[in-house]
């Protein structure tokens, strides 16, 4: 969370670097503030009932701190999703200051994810590797021997990380973002075929038909939850885990 | 040696006391009426994870009344049961349970699928070349089992061992829309047991195609007693009930 008095800078999803560099420039005072994550600010009662929750979020953290906030840097390539291009479409017609980025160049350089496959608790990955967008981690870890792994993004409840064991490996989009690679598809979809893996999506999400699909083929267990996860769905990780 | 172990599900509770001495179950909380709802289903031996006889006692209660009985157990499986577990009990995972449960009655299988269908969700396992294989719970949208039908029954004064199987079914992918069709169905002069059946028959297709379309379903829970489900099933799978009591198994 930010300071409750200073001026903001929005973002979602994997803004271009430059893009990120040219706003801090621009507004020097201001946080930056991830608008994808669950701050629990009121509804704006903007988008259907039945949506992803991490969209929800983005236009409910808006509309909540618009006040605050001078201008919001909006992923809209492939590094994104549709529904992030349409939701910088209603906030540009809603007044908000836009500035649409696209990130979907992949980097020469070889794919390095040292967090994603570190001890770290895995709900201390996936923030450090989502914290490393706006700023490098500094953070000591050591590699670890995969036993379990967790393909997706960033869950909206985050409780839920904290069922496996560290020595679980990231995979999915959180492990492109750490590859500096947001848009690379072929990362996303990779695994580690020789460990048991839960794929995960937000309900509603277009990412629901690659987490199915991937947890079929390296039969895994899929999972999609909406806002907050259910002890069902809590059990059947949990069962996974010990099961498998 | 006493202990007390539950299966407390949505609508109904089952407990097993293990015991050595049957006087110990003189002071047993069960012996007394619980508004008369309570069953003694079975006194006998029962067998323990390591293939050891023991003595026990089943008792069957709605678990509406769970919160106004002062009883602790040594070890519980359940939606209802959180708050009522000795500090040194343990609770269990319901997948968990309904997992090991079936390990011990089909004595380690080779390859089986066992479908758990409680009151409000239906959970089930795989075991494949007897190894724990692939799993599954649903959420939000599997309120349309147990005790829709329950109340339906109910609320028509319907015998659910009275009604007939029908071919065709309703679809209960929205328990919602579900009961929606139902009540068109009623509106527009059809028999009610005949509403009811084909809703059963949504359910029973639903299971199926939810856990993974397996040729023999082995089948938990309440539904093993209800006859119209299990030839709804036979549609589409052999079916071996294993009756109400594998999560309860599952725990010692």
């Amino acid at each position: 969370m930010t300071d409750q008095n200073k001026r903001l800078i929005g973002m979602w999803g994997y803004p271009h670097p430059e893009v990120i560099r040219q706003m801090q420039a621009e507004y020097p005072e201001n946080d930056i503030i991830d608008l994808d994550i669950n701050y629990n600010y009121a509804s704006s009662n903007i988008l259907p009932d039945a949506y992803c929750r991490i969209i929800t979020n983005i236009i409910d953290n808006a509309v909540y701190l618009k006040d605050k906030l001078d201008v919001i840097i909006a992923s809209v390539g492939e590094e994104k999703c549709d529904n992030g291009r349409f939701a910088a479409t209603i906030l540009a017609d809603m007044g908000f200051n836009i500035v649409r980025t696209k990130y979907c160049k992949c980097p020469d350089t070889p794919v390095n994810v040292p967090i994603s496959e570190s001890n770290l608790p895995l709900r201390q990955k996936i923030m450090v590797i989502m914290d490393s967008i706006i700023a490098p981690a500094s953070i000591a870890f050591e590699k670890s021997k995969p036993e379990y792994g967790f393909w997706g993004v960033p869950p909206n409840d985050m409780n839920i990380l904290d069922l496996f064991p560290d020595n679980t490996h990231v995979f999915g989009w959180t492990r492109c973002v750490e590859a500096n690679r947001p848009a690379d598809i072929d990362l996303e979809m990779y695994v580690n075929e020789s460990v048991p893996t839960v794929f995960f999506a937000q309900t509603f999400c277009a990412k629901m038909q690659l987490a199915k699909y991937l947890a079929k083929k390296y039969n895994g267990l899929y999972v999609d939850v909406d806002d907050v996860a259910s002890n069902s769905v809590k059990a059947k990780i949990e069962a996974f885990i010990r099961l498998r | 040696m006493y202990k007390l172990l539950i299966d407390a599900g949505t609508t109904w509770s089952k407990v097993l006391e293990l015991f050595d001495d049957e006087n110990s179950l003189q002071n047993s909380p069960f012996n007394f009426c619980i508004d008369n709802l309570q069953k003694v289903n079975r006194t006998g031996s029962f067998k323990n994870k390591d293939g050891k006889a023991v003595k026990g006692r089943i008792t069957l209660f709605p678990s509406k009344y769970l919160h106004k009985l002062s009883i602790l157990f040594d070890k519980a499986t359940g939606h209802m049961v959180k708050n009522h577990i000795k500090p040194d009990g343990a609770y269990e995972n319901e997948v968990i349970a309904l997992a090991y449960g079936a390990m011990k009655i089909l004595n380690n299988p080779k390859d089986a699928t066992i479908v758990d269908i409680g009151s409000r969700d239906i959970k089930w396992i795989k075991f494949k070349g007897g190894k724990y294989s692939d799993l599954d719970w649903n959420g939000s949208c599997g309120s349309a089992t147990g005790a829709t039908v329950e109340m339906l029954c109910k609320f028509y004064d319907i015998d659910p061992a009275n009604i007939e199987v029908q071919k065709e079914k309703i679809p209960v992918t929205c328990g919602v829309f579900a009961m929606e069709k139902i009540m068109d169905l009623i509106a527009s002069g059809t028999q009610t047991e005949i509403a009811i059946s084909k809703y059963i028959h949504g359910i029973a297709y639903n299971t199926w195609k939810f856990a993974g379309q397996p040729d023999i379903m082995y089948l938990s829970g309440g539904f093993c007693m209800n006859p119209c489900f299990i030839k709804s099933l036979e549609l589409y799978c052999k079916v071996v009930p294993l009756g109400r009591y594998v999560l309860l198994e599952g725990l010692y």
